[in-house]
């Protein structure tokens, strides 16, 4: 079945060329100094995306491998990881989020407790400073501190 | 009348100002090295604080030319050893520096796209010194219609890389044009894509797009990598670290056609390293790939863009310089420091404030060099990023694109837009397309479209303009030519040697 | 909330230990943030730093004021973020322009409007300019504007901004004030005034409407002719040659203040409390300097003064946009 991942692949495009044209239809311009346009362009590729497509249904070409069930899950697992981390940083503040999302993706690719511990804290806090201190960049230090200063 | 640079030698000397060429490139290294962090941000940060140190104008000049031109140097490590473009003009150094690093020689490419920056920016410099005032006229003289057409050229020479799935890369390339199309449009202000988020306004940025297409991806592929034994994937043992001169010598020409090209393209204001980079590979590998190699781990193909990316750098310089125009956004940052010390850049600077002038591009030649000695002989110990292993490598990915997209943003949107790139990033590599057209697309699409309108606005809509310098016409007829004669001059060759026959 | 408390004790330890570790405290609690909401580099970098670096220097804060970025939206995003995120925080401001007033005007600001920020005062102000290449055939704005008259298609305006931008509306004035229609201009938008003033210079536009400030370095090289300012009077310093629009007889202003709004739920203390600092800031004399040096020129409305001067102008732009056919 190495073939219809191609084929669903072209099917989506298509339908997000007409997504894509369609928008690009409904655009309410106020007025234009010159007969392009903002619609043309998105109209255009669209237009040629599908055609593109439509050939990849016919012909779809080789894929590489997909991942089996087990693996998936770490994949899904690793973005879980990562949405949370984005969810979490302003709220809980860098260092924090930093902590356990360095601490599970390090679970994640297979270390131990403790090395994974270890990371964590080194990295989370020296991350920070040398981001903070040395590059004087600001990082969100959690909506929760100012509570207790 | 190179009184200017003796004198200009005579500043950067000093050892106040050689110490601030030393660690602005240090700086610049270290910004451009972690994605999502460029030039920009290490000037916009450094900027405030020379000032604020009562630095004079040339020792702070100097300094942040430093981390610019570093900056440049910088992005190439973390496209060749993680395959994450380091910044914007790094895209390219990903196709073949990394299966280089694959191959067991990412020393080697440490050293040869070291060897290749300082060539290329030595190119550039040496253009700037002998030609600058002469390249600012050239420069100006592109206008919408010339840019458009440059752009068609540039199109026309991607056609190169449709490769062995010419299907994808078009897709690919489409779909990177589309992206482009995001935000607010420049011509009539109208919102195209947005669906009424703010956040989307502004398009999607090229810093999102790079570390969510390559940084995130990486991850998830990382992951397979790990999970399975079959694959090939594995790194192979460090081989040798340095660079051999043969490899060197191998690319000289490379650097050198390519230095060039990075070098005009950087002068042209509007077009900047990724454009550089994007235009000098797909000329390199026409001009040099006989067996098709390129994209496998050639050379060549990873002293092209590296070569010319530094150059575009040193050569955005140039209508700064001469004109007071930025050629690129890291030289606006810079004019407007310029400004704070209330200098007047032009070509009054070089006869009112020659210590300047001339101290700035001094220090280029000085902090290229510095940046040479810095990179060869720590290649070795750059590459062994590689033997980091990934329960650390994939967090600390994950920390540099998390803190760099959100110090550019300051907003979880943004962060949010990463990860679906990311993801979007990771099926289509499953997929077998490569992520190179994709921001060729995105980077010359926009471009593209632009200067279409721009010239039909000029024009009132009468298409002649399009073709009517001598420039464009030019560039329209070495587009035609690129796309005709791949596939023309094979024909003429049998014919003449079955004439011959 | 056991756990809670647990927890933040247990996370202000790892703060504290790495803060004590580097001899900085970075908690950053009670020290003041000005938001810009464009990337570095731009006019609202600046705009913060001109507050940041003016209270830091005058002593007016004892803590370094923190600049931090926020794009998108053309200035959308960050009043979004005040308005649903940081609506309270007292130690928070955002630098705005007449750009941001434009744009509300314009609706671009999604489901928010200019009532729903508190506007702070403005420090300073740039004016547009109308801008031609040395060798122009025009030497007076009257000249310019008899021929864009007589032949409005040979005459290409261009700036750095899309239809409606700020850039553009400098362009649309000018044309109505010489009686024709915005809609019949030829108008090509670039990417900021840089490459615009390249277009100027390499004779692909003929008139450039940009900023006083950024036309600083330009004045001396003799490459460009300032036809008028855009000010109500005559600009001091290296800008005292060019003069006004209205003083040539077209009634065409465009000052471009750089202030700075709040979120709407401050109270009013800590708003009186800002206010109060900006208006001591605006009369120190090292302050008059910094903004020099920032190429802005004297301008100062503080409190209710700029809070109606602000909704004046959205008021005004709303109603030009109508005339224009630019709002649907």
């Amino acid at each position: 079945m190495k073939l219809a991942a191609d084929r669903i692949l072209g099917l989506a495009l298509i339908g997000l060329a007409a997504f894509a044209a369609a928008q690009a239809a409904n655009l309410q311009i106020p007025f234009s100094y010159e007969p392009v346009g903002p619609k043309a362009f998105p109209i255009v590729l669209s237009v040629v995306l599908a055609a593109l497509s439509l050939v990849l249904v016919f012909r779809p070409g080789e894929n590489g491998h997909w991942p089996d069930k087990a693996l998936a899950l770490k994949l899904l697992a690793v973005l879980g990881v990562l949405l949370v981390y984005a969810l979490l940083f302003t709220r809980l503040g860098f260092i924090v989020t930093t902590f356990f999302a360095v601490l599970a993706l390090a679970r994640l690719f297979e270390a131990t407790w403790l090395k994974a511990l270890i990371a964590a804290v080194l990295m989370s806090l020296g991350s920070f400073y040398l981001f903070t201190q040395g590059l004087g960049i600001s990082l969100p230090g959690g909506y929760w501190l100012p509570d207790f200063t | 009348m190179f009184d200017f640079l003796i004198d200009g030698f005579g500043v950067a000397l000093s050892p106040l100002n050689l110490g601030l060429a030393f660690l602005g490139a240090m700086l610049g290294t270290l910004f451009g090295a972690l994605p999502g962090i460029g030039p920009i941000n290490g000037i916009a940060i450094l900027m405030p604080l020379a000032y604020t140190l009562g630095l004079p104008a040339e020792s702070a000049l100097i300094l942040l030319a430093g981390v610019y031109t570093g900056a440049e140097y910088g992005g190439r490590m973390s496209s060749i050893l993680l395959n994450v473009p380091g910044d914007a003009g790094a895209v390219m150094t990903t196709l073949d520096g990394h299966p280089l690093a694959k191959k067991g020689l990412a020393g080697p490419a440490l050293g040869l796209s070291a060897v290749s920056s300082f060539v290329g920016a030595t190119i550039a410099i040496i253009g700037l010194t002998l030609f600058a005032p002469l390249l600012a006229q050239v420069a100006v003289m592109f206008g919408p219609a010339e840019f458009f057409a440059l752009m068609i050229f540039a199109f026309a020479s991607m056609a190169v890389m449709m490769g062995k799935d010419p299907i994808k890369t078009a897709i690919g390339a489409v779909l990177g044009v589309m992206i482009a199309m995001v935000g607010v449009d420049s011509g009539t202000g109208v919102l195209r894509y947005t669906f009424g988020m703010a956040e989307l306004y502004d398009g999607i940025d090229f810093v999102v797009m790079i570390i969510g297409l390559f940084a995130i991806s990486e991850i998830l592929l990382m992951l397979e990598h790990a999970n399975r034994q079959d694959a090939g994937d594995e790194m192979p043992p460090l081989g040798r670290v340095m660079v051999s001169l043969k490899e060197v010598l191998y690319c000289k020409w490379t650097m050198l056609r390519c230095g060039l090209i990075g070098f005009i393209v950087g002068v042209l204001p509007g077009t900047g390293a990724s454009v550089a980079g994007a235009v000098s590979y797909t000329t390199e590998k026409r001009l040099s790939d006989k067996e098709g190699t390129f994209g496998t781990g050639n050379m060549r193909g990873l002293a092209a863009p590296e070569a010319a990316n530094n150059a575009a750098a040193a050569g955005s310089f140039v209508p700064m310089l001469t004109l007071g125009i930025p050629g690129s956004g890291t030289t606006a940052v810079l004019l407007g420091a310029l400004m704070l010390y209330n200098i007047t850049p032009g070509p009054m600077m070089f006869s009112e404030r020659p210590e300047v002038a001339g101290g700035l591009i001094a220090s280029l030649y000085i902090g290229n060099v510095v940046l040479l000695a810095l990179n060869l002989p720590l290649a070795g110990l750059f590459a062994k990023v590689l033997t980091i292993p990934r329960w650390v490598l994939v967090p600390g990915i994950a920390i540099l694109a998390f803190a760099g997209v959100y110090q550019l943003h300051s907003d979880l949107m943004a962060i949010y837009l990463m990860l679906i790139i990311g993801v979007f990033g990771y099926l289509l590599r499953k997929l077998g397309f490569s992520l190179a057209p994709v921001i060729l697309g995105y980077v010359l699409g926009g471009l593209m479209e632009d200067n279409l309108r721009r010239a039909l606005s000029i024009s009132g809509g009468d298409v002649g303009i399009l073709w009517q310098s001598g420039i464009s016409l030019g560039l329209w007829i070495a587009a035609v030519l690129l796309l005709v004669l791949p596939w023309l001059l094979p024909k003429l060759l049998t014919r003449k040697s079955l004439d011959g026959a | 909330m056991k756990f809670n408390s647990a927890f933040r004790h247990w996370s202000s330890l790892l703060v504290l230990s790495g803060a004590l570790a580097t001899g900085t405290a970075q908690a950053q609690s009670d020290a003041s943030e000005c938001i810009a909401p464009a990337k570095p580099g731009g006019g609202y970098d600046l705009t913060c730093r001109l507050a940041a670096n003016g209270l830091q220097e005058t002593g007016l804060i004892d803590k370094p004021m923190m600049v931090s970025y926020m794009p998108g939206g053309i200035g959308a995003v960050a009043y979004n973020h005040v308005n649903g995120v940081r609506s309270d925080d007292p130690n928070l401001i955002v630098a705005a322009s007449t750009g941001a007033a434009v744009n509300l005007a314009l609706g671009k600001f999604g489901q928010y409007d200019a009532d729903e920020v508190r506007w702070l005062g403005a420090l300073g102000a740039d004016y547009g300019a109308i801008v031609v290449k040395a060798d122009a055939p025009w030497q007076t704005l009257d000249e310019l504007m008899k021929d864009l008259k007589t032949q409005p298609g040979k005459i290409v305006f261009g700036a750095g901004g899309t239809v409606g931008s700020q850039d553009w509306m400098k362009a649309a004035l000018t044309a109505k004030a010489a009686d024709i229609s915005p809609r019949d201009l030829r108008y090509v938008a670039f990417e900021g005034g840089g490459e615009s003033l390249a277009a100027l210079l390499g004779d692909h536009i003929q008139v450039f409407t940009g900023d006083m400030s950024e036309l600083r370095p330009h004045l001396e090289s003799g490459k460009v002719r300032v036809l008028a300012s855009l000010s109500e009077e005559r600009l001091g310093g290296p800008y005292a040659e060019i003069p006004t629009a209205a003083e040539q007889g077209y009634d065409v202003q465009w000052p471009i203040w750089r202030g700075y709004y709040m979120g709407p739920e401050v109270s009013d203390e800590a708003y009186q409390e800002w206010v109060n600092k900006l208006e001591t800031l605006s009369e120190k004399e090292k302050f008059a300097e910094l903004r020099e040096a920032r190429g802005l020129f004297p301008m100062s409305r503080f409190g209710d003064d700029f809070d109606s001067y602000v909704k004046d102008q959205v008021a005004q732009f709303k109603q030009l946009a109508d005339e224009v056919g630019l709002t649907q």
